[in-house]
């Protein structure tokens, strides 16, 4: 099969430091540097404080597992051969409900647990593009389903 | 400004089916055709028009409707209750005496014709697909994927009362002359039918298909004139509470037509005990539930046994998409709950008719957003 490149996101100043961080292996998420709220997806203000003065920093790759679909169809050439896939919706731990799309890897259906303690893990899809997807964090066992 | 008391007097289909040839204009065409034909008016009586999809002023045109007192173009909104909302707050505040709301819808292309790359999904305007697509998520069904396992956390439903829904629907469409899916359905049948995004199956999903749908709107005054029983609008609400990314709903249990429901009853005081019918959005099966729970039609957390029970099925407590549903009458956005609504206050249901149907309430939207519309023959 001819080699298909990943749908890749659009390079714009409110996307750019979160890609470039992912390529360094480290999750980035915007955080208005007022009032310290994180804030995903990206936006110029701050809706909880409405300060523009907002930067990306580097938070941990915990995350717990708010909901997921096991998708079996493609619905795009990239991912023919990677159906099915677990796509998921987590929550960040730096914050409640901080939630952020994602894939998961390695996890068997059977061991999918809504609340689920989850770990950030980067993988190159191809040269120069990772993407933070998301595994099983053993060292922190679910507390129990939220 | 005194407001104006609204009914609606005419409702059309274009030839809906699947991927007909037909453009959006000549759906709008033969919608509109259908439409005046129903309520008895001519082209030169509208003088308003509102749409989601295609444009209104060029539908208006096209076909003869000139003047026009007052146009809207809908964006991204909950279905058709937008464009038919915004003309009957048109028509209540004196903008325009009567005005034709359209909704114009066009096949998707497929999973098959997207994988193998030979077609595109439209083009997101706005940038947060960067942080959508590079994970694999595309599609609608696979935000109802993940809205419907958490709903189903949350809830008492499960895939075994989502099986009753799915056969209480095409029981309907049996009925129905005009659904596209009308051949007996068994709940094995709905259960061996391939999951899309698990646990979303393909008979959870509305049927793709292009369709023309509308709806006219005019003062009750008119109304009492015209050819049809006058169906009037009690009253409607909206409700946003997030963005667009479904993805990232803060409570996708409880999505945004809770907040709706909420403000529905808030504006009436007809109550939920007095809806003799309900048509409720089914673009994907697990927002009919969620609607059921929010309108107070069953109790929280209890569509699925509330559908397992029967309770939707014609002579059950609340019939409930009683013209077969998107997923058996085709994809036509919500305008088919609104017209099949006319239709059971109107008593033209025929086989599916529910006995002295005097109050129906319809709904669109899911997830970030959402409405719903009262009607009542009262």
């Amino acid at each position: 099969m001819d080699h298909v490149s990943p749908p890749k996101p659009m390079s714009e100043d409110l996307t750019a430091p979160f890609w470039e961080g992912a390529n360094q292996g480290r999750l980035l998420i915007q955080r208005c540097q007022q009032c310290g709220r994180y804030i995903h997806l990206p936006r110029p203000v701050c809706s909880n404080c409405l300060s523009f003065d907002l930067s990306f920093e580097q938070v941990s790759g915990r995350a717990t597992l708010y909901s997921y679909t096991i998708t079996y169809r493609a619905f795009h050439p990239y991912y023919v051969d990677k159906v099915p896939y677990v796509l998921a919706s987590v929550d960040l731990i730096e914050q409640p409900k901080l939630r952020f799309l994602t894939r998961l890897v390695d996890i068997a259906e059977a061991d999918l647990k809504i609340g689920m303690d989850l770990v950030v893990d980067f993988q190159e899809l191809e040269p120069g593009f990772a993407v933070p997807l998301f595994k099983s964090n053993h060292s922190h066992p679910a507390a129990g389903a939220s | 400004m005194k407001q104006r008391r609204v009914a609606i007097v005419g409702v059309g289909y274009s030839q809906v089916g699947r991927n007909t040839g037909l453009s959006e204009r000549h759906h709008a065409a033969q919608a509109a055709v259908a439409a005046l034909d129903d309520a008895g008016l001519k082209p030169t009586d509208i003088d308003g028009a509102s749409t989601w999809g295609g444009d209104a002023i060029d539908f208006a045109h096209m076909l003869g409707m000139q003047p026009l007192r007052w146009h809207l173009n809908v964006g991204i909104s909950p279905a058709f209750i937008q464009p038919a909302m915004h003309a009957a707050m048109a028509v209540a505040d004196g903008h325009a005496d009567t005005v034709m709301s359209f909704r114009i819808m066009m096949q998707q292309p497929s999973s098959a014709q997207l994988s193998s790359g030979k077609a595109e999904l439209g083009q997101p305007s706005m940038s947060d697909a960067s942080f959508m697509m590079p994970y694999g998520d595309f599609s609608p069904t696979q935000w109802a994927g993940m809205l419907m396992t958490r709903y189903m956390h949350e809830s008492d439903a499960t895939e075994d009362h989502f099986a009753d829904f799915a056969v209480a629907q095409r029981e309907y469409a049996m009925k129905n002359e005009n659904a596209l899916q009308r051949s007996p359905l068994s709940k094995d049948d709905y259960l061996s039918a391939p999951f899309i995004s698990k646990p979303v199956r393909l008979l959870d999903c509305d049927y793709p298909c292009d369709s023309g749908s509308a709806v006219i709107f005019t003062t009750e005054e008119r109304a009492r004139d015209l050819k049809k029983p006058a169906v009037f609008v009690e009253t409607s609400a909206l409700a946003a509470t997030s963005d667009m990314n479904f993805e990232l709903l803060p409570d996708m249990a409880h999505t945004a037509v809770f907040q709706c429901a909420d403000n529905l009853w808030a504006s009436t005081d007809i109550t939920p005990a007095d809806v003799d019918c309900a048509q409720l959005y089914d673009g994907f099966s697990v927002i009919t539930f969620q609607w059921l729970e929010a309108l107070k039609l069953c109790e929280a957390g209890q569509a699925g046994p509330f559908v397992a029970a029967g309770n939707t099925r014609l002579g059950g407590a609340m019939p409930t998409n009683t013209d077969g549903g998107a997923c058996n009458v085709g994809r036509r956005h919500g305008a088919n709950f609104c017209i099949e609504a006319v239709h059971q206050l109107r008593g033209e249901s025929g086989e599916r008719q529910v006995s002295d149907a005097e109050v129906a309430v319809w709904a669109n939207g899911f997830g970030p957003f959402a409405g719903a519309m009262l009607l009542s023959t009262r």
